[in-house]
């Protein structure tokens, strides 16, 4: 067999088509996720005994669910119930949810290691709980928690693949039907390797930028 | 006027503060005196409703510590310095100091950071204004400590062993500032293992020993014959000098 990648250039703009469609969903989910993350955190954290468990279940569900079977659910099984959510919707949704419960799990962790003295003078100056949840302990959990989270959402994306198995057409999706449609797999999918493994590159890139950015005050005796 | 009546905590089986009776009026400087684990911090963490007391009463200026309601009153009217600092390490020097007033007293963001940063120059720190916590040195860390508590116009300064953390240098830094502090009228809790300097700025002495209260007297009594007279208290003083 000779390796061609030269068969591929008529489907570019199609693949294209479909890395748009994943790059929608994953801001999207990693979106979705850092907010429900966030809330999930602090209701895991709080005083709150009933928001406590209720969180702890939701983390606990998700998480050890496989992400396929999750999505299954959501886009087969809920339209026995009468619920009909589009494939895009769905994927986005589904994304989130099981993101979320990665994603507080790391900001929960980040929220812990927070030195509760620092808490404490927050309190004693007489800030309101929630603004020293806002101006305190948030800034400081997501700080420390840059790169885990860089993780989580890395894998997010590479999750995004399973969203084919739904009739949605992202970068996988796509490549499928090149595939199928040049009977050219090996070349078609070695491009796919070599996108997904770009595009996480790129990210974890960007994390770490990130992550310096915010902790560039952080060093011992700088100026 | 703080007033401590009956003071209960215990922490599990250990009773940390056994029956408290103290008051602090305004323009006072109370040092609490006593050996590590005599319940000192505690005092100061109970005051400032940190710690949930278990029996008796706390007032400052007649609001209820134990009272939620009336807790946030009374924390406006009371600033703490901790022994570790505790400063918000991704803000700056000057947002450590103007957050509370921005948030809490409503002042606007631009008056509170102009007195913030002229808090920050009288304690010397005009320079630093700008750096983060990480950026400073422990001695300037408790000193915009003070001016964080100071920021709210407190009432009372609590101050919880604000030198404990320090090199003896940076202690000098700090204690010449609470020094001025106290020459200018601010009423001060101060929680301390600094004897010389407590016998030097304070108008009356707390010695506190297995969480009761077995002194209270003004300074220059403390330190005299009637203080003497107290076996646990002379004990402490002979060992406190030795060191």
């Amino acid at each position: 067999m000779k390796f061609d990648l030269s068969i591929l250039a008529k489907h570019v703009p199609f693949l294209l088509e479909g890395a748009w469609l994943t790059f929608q969903t994953c801001l999207l989910a990693v979106l979705g996720s850092l907010i429900l993350g966030t809330l999930v955190a602090a209701a895991r954290t709080s005083a709150s005994p009933q928001l406590n468990r209720l969180s702890a279940v939701y983390v606990d569900i998700f998480r050890n669910i496989p992400f396929i079977v999750q999505l299954f659910f959501f886009y087969f099984g809920l339209p026995e119930i009468g619920i009909y959510i589009d494939a895009f919707t769905t994927g986005v949704i589904a994304m989130s949810i099981a993101g979320g419960a990665f994603t507080s799990d790391v900001i929960r962790s980040g929220i812990l290691a927070i030195d509760p003295g620092i808490i404490e003078a927050a309190q004693v100056s007489g800030l309101k709980k929630s603004t020293i949840f806002r101006k305190i302990v948030m800034p400081i959990a997501l700080r420390a928690s840059v790169r885990p989270l860089g993780s989580v959402f890395i894998n997010l994306i590479l999750t995004s693949s399973i969203l084919s198995t739904i009739t949605l057409n992202e970068l996988t999706g796509s490549a499928k039907i090149v595939a199928s449609q040049t009977f050219r797999p090996f070349e078609v999918y070695f491009v796919l390797l070599v996108a997904y493994a770009a595009l996480t590159w790129f990210v974890s890139i960007l994390i770490g930028m990130l992550h310096r950015y915010l902790n560039r005050n952080q060093a011992e005796g700088a100026v | 006027m703080i007033s401590i009546a009956g003071l209960r905590k215990s922490f599990g089986a250990a009773i940390v503060l056994n029956g408290i009776d103290l008051e602090i009026r305004q323009g006072e400087v109370v040092s609490v005196l006593g050996s590590s684990g005599s319940g000192k911090s505690t005092l100061i963490r109970c005051i400032n409703g940190l710690e949930k007391i278990d029996a008796g009463k706390i007032t400052v200026d007649n609001f209820d510590v134990s009272k939620p309601r009336e807790l946030s009153e009374a924390r406006k009217r009371s600033g703490t310095v901790f022994q570790l600092f505790n400063l918000y390490p991704h803000m700056t020097a000057v947002q450590n100091v103007a957050l509370a007033p921005v948030e809490v007293l409503k002042v606007p963001r631009k008056q509170a950071e102009a007195e913030a940063r002229e808090l920050l120059r009288s304690v010397g720190l005009s320079e630093r204004a700008d750096a983060y916590p990480a950026q400073l040195s422990g001695g300037q860390r408790q000193r915009v400590g003070i001016c964080r508590a100071l920021a709210m116009k407190p009432s009372y300064l609590l101050l919880d062993e604000v030198t404990s953390a320090l090199d003896p240098e940076m202690t000098a830094e700090v204690l010449s500032i609470l020094a001025n502090l106290a020459k200018g009228g601010t009423t001060m809790v101060f929680v301390t293992h600094e004897i010389e300097f407590a016998r030097s700025i304070s108008t009356r002495i707390a010695f506190l020993d297995k969480g009761q209260m077995i002194a209270d007297l003004p300074t220059k009594e403390f330190f005299s014959d009637k203080g003497m007279a107290l076996p646990r208290v002379a004990q402490f003083l002979s060992k406190m000098r030795k060191d």
